[in-house]
Parts: C-alpha cells; structure tokens; sequence
C-alpha cells in the first residue's frame, strides 16, 4: 500500500479542512466505541460464566471428600482409529479398547508373566499341547448378560478367523471347546510357549457370542465388554470418552465416572492444558520439556519402565551392508551415551541386546557392541569397503528424536570415512519404503504388546513373519532356527540358554544397531492418584482416582 | 444486473473450478509415497493385512477406476468414506467446518474492531502523534509468527488471569464465544496491520476530495462528515483487502487451531495428509474450493453494497 502522505505534497488538490481534522472523535463517538469494545469482551465472559464449561475440572463432581468419582482428561496427540480389536494396531486405539475388552490373563505389572484375570485358574496340560481355563463366576458385560465360556470361545475363534490383522497371534491355536458354561479348553497345534502371553493379548479380549446380536460393524460403533469402563462418545478427531461400567466385576472399582482422552496436536498446548487443570494427564510429553515440568506446582513427572527400545535399521539388500564388517563397524560407532545425554536428556539406558530388560529372558550379560573407535575403523579395514563409502540416512521429518541421531551418527560416521547424506520424508512414507526395503540406513523402534519376547523375535529374526526381519532383508537360518526351537520350550531354563544364544549371535551380526531404552515419560496433576504405566504402554484405569 | 442473477453466475463459474481442483487433488495425494493401508496399521502389521486393508479400501485398482468412482460420488453429493474413521467424509467435515468458520467469523469481527477505529483515527490526525504511532507499532503484528502470539497470549489471559479458556471450543454458544476471543485477537493482529494501513491511505485520500468540502459546507457534522461520508467511500477498497486475506487465511486457520486446540478442518486436513486418508483430503480441498470462492462472492457483494457506483458484471 503505498503511504499518500509521502506520494502527494500537501499543496496539491483541496486540502483537508482545518475543522475537519478532528483532533479527537468527539466524545460521544468514543465513548460508543468503548462501549463496543468492553462489551465484546465481557459479555461472552459474563454469558460463560453462567454457561457450560468446556472438559473437566480438576475435581468432578462428589469427589471433594475425597477418591471417589470424577472425570479424567488425557490429553496426547493422535486420535484413536477404530475399536475392532481384532485389526487395530494403533496404540491410540488398543490403550483405550483396553479399558473395555478384558482377557483370560493379564500382564504382571512388571511385564514379566501373566496373572488370572477373568480365568480364576489354569492348567497347563502334560504334553504341554491343551490348556484348560475355569472361569470367574458371576462376571457381566456391560449390558447386564452374564459372561460364558460360548463367549470366549467365539471371542479367540474372531480373532483367530478375522484377516489382515492380529490373526498371527494365534496361529499356534488349533481349537477352542467349552465342556461347560465356565471351563474353556485351548488346544494347540505343537508345544507353544508363548501361549499364554498370547492369549493376554488385547486381541483375545473377551465380547458377547454373535456381538450380542449386532453386525461386526455396529458392534464396534459401540461395544459391550466386560471391562470396568463402557462406551460412551467419540467425537472423531476431537475426543472419545468412555464412562464408568456399574456391573464391573471388582468390587469398589472404577473410582471414575469417566476417562475422556482428548486430542491436542501441539506440544506447548498439551502442557498449558495440564497446567491450568484442563487435563489431569499429558502422554509422552517430550524430553525436553521434563525438566520444566519438574518445576510446576500441582505437576508430577512420572517415567515408567517400557519395552519401547529404539534401533538403527540397515538393509541387508543394499551394497555394502551386506558384509557384516560394515555392520560391526558402524555399531562400534554409535556413541550412546552423547545420545542418552543430547537427545533423551538423560532418560534412557544404553542397549546391549534387540531385546528389552522388561521383556523375559532379556540377556543383560549379552555384551552387545559398545562405542569403540578404534574396533569400528578395525572392522571397516576388514570390510569389502576398507576406505569408506557414501550412504543415505531415511529419516522422519518432524520428529526431534530421529533428527538429533541422524546427526550424531554423521559426525561419528565422518570419523571413519564413511559421508551419511540425511533425506527427510513423512510417517507415512518412511513406514511405507522401509517396509518395500527401499531405504539404506535408518531408525526405528519397537514396544511389545505382551509379555513373551517370541513376538519380537519372530518379527526381527524370521522373514516368514512378513517383517523382512525387521526390514533388514537378514535371512540367517542358524537364528530363524534357534528362534523356532525356543518358542517351543516350555522349560524356562532351557529356554533362557536359547534365548541368550540367540541375543549374543544377534548382537555379534549387528543386524541392527541397538540404540537404547527409554521409560514412557508421562506428566500427570498431582491429583491423579494410583496412574501406573505397564511395559506394554497399558494402564489399568479402575486403578485410578482423583483426590480433590 | 440484479442480485440474484449475478451469485446465480459465481456459483455456477463454481463448477469447473471444482472439477479441475477434483483431478489435480486425487492424482497428487497418490503420487506421495506412503500407503494408507500401512499407515493406518502401523509398524507391527503383517504383509498380508495390509494387502486385504488396500483391496477393502479399494486401492488396488488401477487409479483412473478409482477417480471413477469419487466422480460418482460426488454426483450423489457423497465425497465418499474416510479411511481412518470408516464415518462418511460429509459427516467428519460437518463437525469440523463450524469450528473453522467459528475462528473466521470472530477473526474478522477483531480485525475491524481493532484496524477500523485505529485507522480513522490516524487519517484525522494526519501527521500526529497518534498517526504516527498507530501507523509504526501494528507493524509489528505483522512479523509476529502467530503460533508464538497464541501462545503468549494463552499464558497471560488463559493460565494467569484465568479470563479465557486455556483451550478448546466449549460445548455451548456462550462457551463457543468466549473460546473464539483468543483466537480471534491473534488472528486480528497479523491482518489488522494490512487494514490499518489500507483504510487509512484511502481515507486520507478520501477526505481530501471535493464532496467532503461540500459536506461540511452543508453544515452537517464533523463526525458524520468523516465516518458517514469518508469513512463509507473509503472502507470500499478496504473491503476487498479484508476479503482477500481471509479467503487467504481459510486455509491456513490450521496453526491457531493447533495453538487452542480447536477441532477445526485445517487440523483435520494435516492429519488426514500425514494419515493418507485420500477421501477426506480430496473432500476438505474441495471445501477449501467452495470458501475461497464463497468468500470471494461476499467481498464483491459487500463491495457492491457499500459503493452504488460499483457495477457487479
């Protein structure tokens, strides 16, 4: 816009009468201007005064003597997709439906085995090839029908028919038979030690025979489970909510009307929420942000042990990570403790094996290849490329964390004479080139869904699993074999010794660089009474309350 | 030419507008690497469930079957189903929408409440202090990044003096209201700067005209003179800035929903983008279409209404 004052002298054309620069608007202008400008601020604060409020308060209602009732708020960054147990994979969908479809057996609070659940007890057959539940009396499903065992055995036989979803988790499964209304027999096709694990997986949760009568699909716009929360609303893209289950089968519990969790895409905007009490829980605030969050009052940082463990991949199909040279000296490259330190901001432990310490029979003896400059030019000396090579890092835009390693592991690589160029694309089309193995080197990272390790071995060992082994195109028959034989063992001794053997040769191929393991950061109201994060990233909600 | 003749000529201008927009959208969200099926499953599905997911959405055939297809129901009115949400896309877009035009509607109501007067004011006192002032210090509204400005602004009315809601949209009118003030301000901050401007250039030149001298000869009012004479002739070009930066900024209301968490359809397009849920980004494009199109419309009607001498053609 150009400014006329500078482009027209004041002699030119009539000028602006004196009288007519008004030296102020005159009184009564003003004053209906301000009036304007004080009511378009305060009526809609004194209108909202007397209207609704928007999400919870920091107490709901009849909590002030005390724990029970109220409204929970998470507020975490991506909406739930769907609340079909038996194809979601997304995390944003399962730690919600969990609240609702319940198992057999649950995860140990520390990951390392199951407990009796809606099964009051077990038994394992002798020749390890049947397993026969009897089930808790008197349990209901949210709608007041009595659960039995015709409903657990077509809630596994869903899963197990249901394609292009978790339907591997039970492939060992040869059938499921109820002699009585409270007793379910699971038989296998071969010895599988997995199979209770298996059968805690979110994916067994337990529904009504027939979906009680409905379609899959209206079914699962509304589900009927036994959980200790029931459904209630989903705005999709803005929040789902769930609401307390009145014939839950523990006594006393939920101690929460209801648990809404709410979407809010931006960082900063989760953590104003928290602090100013619109939310009680904030998921995975990021590691930066934990120190300020220390220092906020009525604000509790809580890092609960996970099985999340971070990786770097390399494809094995692609010149020269092929020769296991390249791969060791690339390992002995990665300088985990500047990462530790620079990019978790301390919250995390180096790794030593592709599995986890929360997961069983993780190895913590496993040596694994640790950061040694020297050993790395050794092995890149002994490689097919003695001086170097040019590659390029996949990495995933946006997110900080892939970003700071894609960086150390260039200074660090540099070192050896080895130039890492970075290329940025999307979520979608890093997960999508990966996974067609048209990438060279990159990051990625794995949580496990149940307490067995057979589900991360079988998906990072063996190509038959359809993970390319964890995207690296790695076909070694001497650990796809050793992997076989130790889902079979039943003998908890033996199978640690295969699973030891099995994490020290994996370690010795490098076949992937194993980076850390890092707690799952939550920042919560110091309201919020018994939160607890399992391994798997679960929580049990009817845990939880709120003091006022 | 009459009212009605003239919307009843934009709105059918409309038509292939939205079909060329249609064409550009599908192919160019399908040249993206990243398939829908994997994204949706995440990383732990199998080869085999995302092969049935592609054939359900109906992905593995050939592309010009599938635009096909969307033209068909389009035809019906439908824009199709989302591939994240299973819901129609009509139904996702019908939630989000109002939010949007929620932000818009009180964007501009701030933007004239703030840039309207100031401008006035700095064209009477030509030269002034206040002139000066108010012409200098809105500029730096201008290079204020909006996201950081919502943020402040959060911290200081939201968290310390607890005036407005921290986030959110509210479930009644009276809460949808108080939870637009915040985004309104920032949004009115970076584009009152530009009215401010504008407004007072062609108020100055305004009220140098001859009619103006006239007027006042008349004996009718100062304040009548400025606001009802100057004021009127001037806020004509005005209009059309106004309009041309919030049909601009229809697509781009996606950072202060961020900031206030509101569940907007600028929210809901970068998520249907990074989620390759193909039918909910073609139906927000075409929406997006329609508003800049729309918006366009009402700054000409508005201009139309304000100034006689305007022909609409």
């Amino acid at each position: 816009m150009s400014d006329r004052d500078t482009d027209v002298p004041d002699s030119s054309g009539p000028e602006m009468q004196d009288h007519l620069r008004i030296p102020f608007i005159s009184r009564r202008r003003a004053l209906q201007l301000a009036a304007l400008g004080l009511g378009a601020i305060g009526a809609p604060t004194l209108l909202a005064a007397c209207g609704a409020s928007t999400a919870a308060t920091t107490s709901g209602g009849g909590s002030s003597a005390g724990k029970k009732g109220g409204d929970l708020v998470i507020v975490r960054d991506r909406d739930s997709v769907a609340m079909d147990k038996t194809t979601v994979f997304s995390n944003g969908s399962l730690w919600v439906y969990q609240q609702m479809y319940e198992c057999l057996l649950a995860m140990t609070d520390d990951g390392q085995g199951v407990k009796p659940w809606l099964a009051e007890s077990y038994e394992m057959a002798a020749d390890k090839m049947s397993c026969t539940f009897k089930l808790k009396a008197g349990v209901k499903f949210s709608n007041g029908q009595p659960m039995t065992s015709a409903d657990v055995k077509f809630s596994i036989d869903e899963s197990s028919k249901t394609k292009g979803g978790w339907e591997f988790i039970n492939t060992a499964i040869k059938e499921v038979t109820t002699p009585d209304d409270l007793t379910v027999v699971v038989k296998t096709k071969y010895p599988w030690a997995p199979l209770l694990a298996d059968l805690s997986c979110p994916n067994n949760g337990i529904i009504p025979k027939d979906y009680g009568g409905k379609t899959a699909k209206d079914f699962y716009a509304a589900p009927v489970a036994t959980g200790p929360f029931m459904w209630d609303t989903w705005e999709k893209g803005n929040f789902i909510r769930l609401k307390k289950n009145p014939t839950y089968w523990q006594p006393g519990k939920p101690s929460l009307d209801t648990v809404t969790w709410k979407v809010v895409s931006d960082e900063n905007a989760r953590a104003i929420q928290l602090q100013g009490g619109q939310a009680h829980i904030n998921e995975a605030p990021p590691f930066s942000s934990l120190e300020q969050l220390k220092a906020t009052p009525d604000v509790k940082v809580e890092l609960f042990p996970s099985t999340r463990t971070d990786y770097i991949m390399m494809n094995q199909t692609k010149t020269p990570f092929q020769d296991v040279h390249v791969r060791r000296a690339i390992s002995y490259a990665i300088n985990r403790e500047a990462m530790v330190k620079n990019v978790l901001f301390g919250n995390g432990t180096p790794a030593n094996s592709f599995l986890m310490p929360t997961v069983p029979f993780y190895d913590k003896n496993t040596p694994g290849i640790q950061y040694d400059m020297d050993k790395a030019r050794a092995e890149l000396k002994q490689s097919s490329v003695p001086n170097g090579f040019t590659t390029t890092w996949l990495g995933l835009s946006g997110d900080s964390v892939d970003s700071a390693i894609s960086q150390i592991m260039q200074a660090s690589l540099k070192d050896l004479g080895i130039t890492l160029k970075i290329q940025n694309v999307d979520g979608s089309a890093q997960h999508d080139m990966t996974g067609k193995l048209q990438y060279e080197i990159a990051h990625s990272y794995w949580t496990m869904d149940l307490a067995d390790p057979d589900e991360l071995v079988q998906y990072a060992l063996d190509p038959d699993s359809g993970g390319h082994s964890f995207q690296t195109g790695m076909k070694n028959a001497e650990l796809i074999g050793l992997s076989r034989q130790a889902a079979r063992e039943f003998d908890k001794t033996k199978r640690q010794a295969l699973y030891t053997q099995i994490q020290q040769k994996a370690a010795e191929t490098a076949f992937l660089g194993f980076l850390f393991y890092t707690p799952f950061p939550y920042a919560t109201r110091s309201s919020v009474k018994g939160f607890q994060v399992l391994p798997t990233g679960y929580y049990h909600m009817e845990n939880v309350s709120l003091s006022s | 030419m009459k009212y009605p003749v003239y919307v009843a000529k934009r709105l059918v201008s409309l038509i292939p507008v939205l079909f060329g927009i249609s064409l550009i959208v599908f192919f160019l969200i399908r040249l993206i690497p990243g398939d829908p099926a994997a994204t949706l499953l995440g990383s732990h599905a199998t080869v085999q469930s995302v092969a049935e997911l592609r054939s359900q959405l109906g992905l593995d055939l050939p592309v010009w079957q599938q635009y096909l297809t969307f033209l068909g129901h389009l035809l019906h009115g439908s824009l199709g189903f989302s591939f994240v949400y299973n819901s129609p896309v009509t139904d996702l877009i019908a939630t989000s929408l109002p939010v949007t035009l929620w932000v818009l509607a009180s964007a501009a109501f701030f933007t004239l409440l703030v840039a309207v007067p100031l401008a006035v004011w700095a064209a009477a006192r030509r030269n002034g202090v206040a002139d000066n002032i108010i012409r200098a210090v809105p500029v730096i509204g201008l290079g204020l990044p909006s996201f950081w400005l919502g943020i402040m602004l959060i911290l200081l009315f939201g968290l310390k003096l607890h005036w407005f809601p921290v986030a959110g949209f509210g479930t009644t009118i009276p809460a949808h209201l108080w939870s637009m003030v915040l985004p309104g301000v920032t949004v009115a901050l970076t584009l009152a700067p530009i009215l401010i401007r504008s407004l007072r250039a062609s108020m100055v030149e305004v009220l140098g005209s001859e009619y103006i001298v006239t007027a006042s000869a008349k004996g009718i009012s100062r304040t009548r003179v400025v606001l009802g004479h100057g004021l009127r002739n001037a806020a004509s070009s005005s209009i059309t800035v106004l309009g041309v930066n919030l049909a601009y900024l229809t697509g781009s209301t996606l950072v202060v929903e961020r900031v206030f968490s509101l569940p907007g359809i600028g929210q809901q397009m970068i998520n249907s983008i990074l989620g390759r849920d193909f039918p909910t980004v073609q139906g927000i494009t075409l929406v997006f279409a329609i508003m800049v199109v729309i918006v366009n419309l009402l700054t000409d009607l508005a201009h139309a209404a304000l100034d006689p001498r305007v022909k609409l053609a």
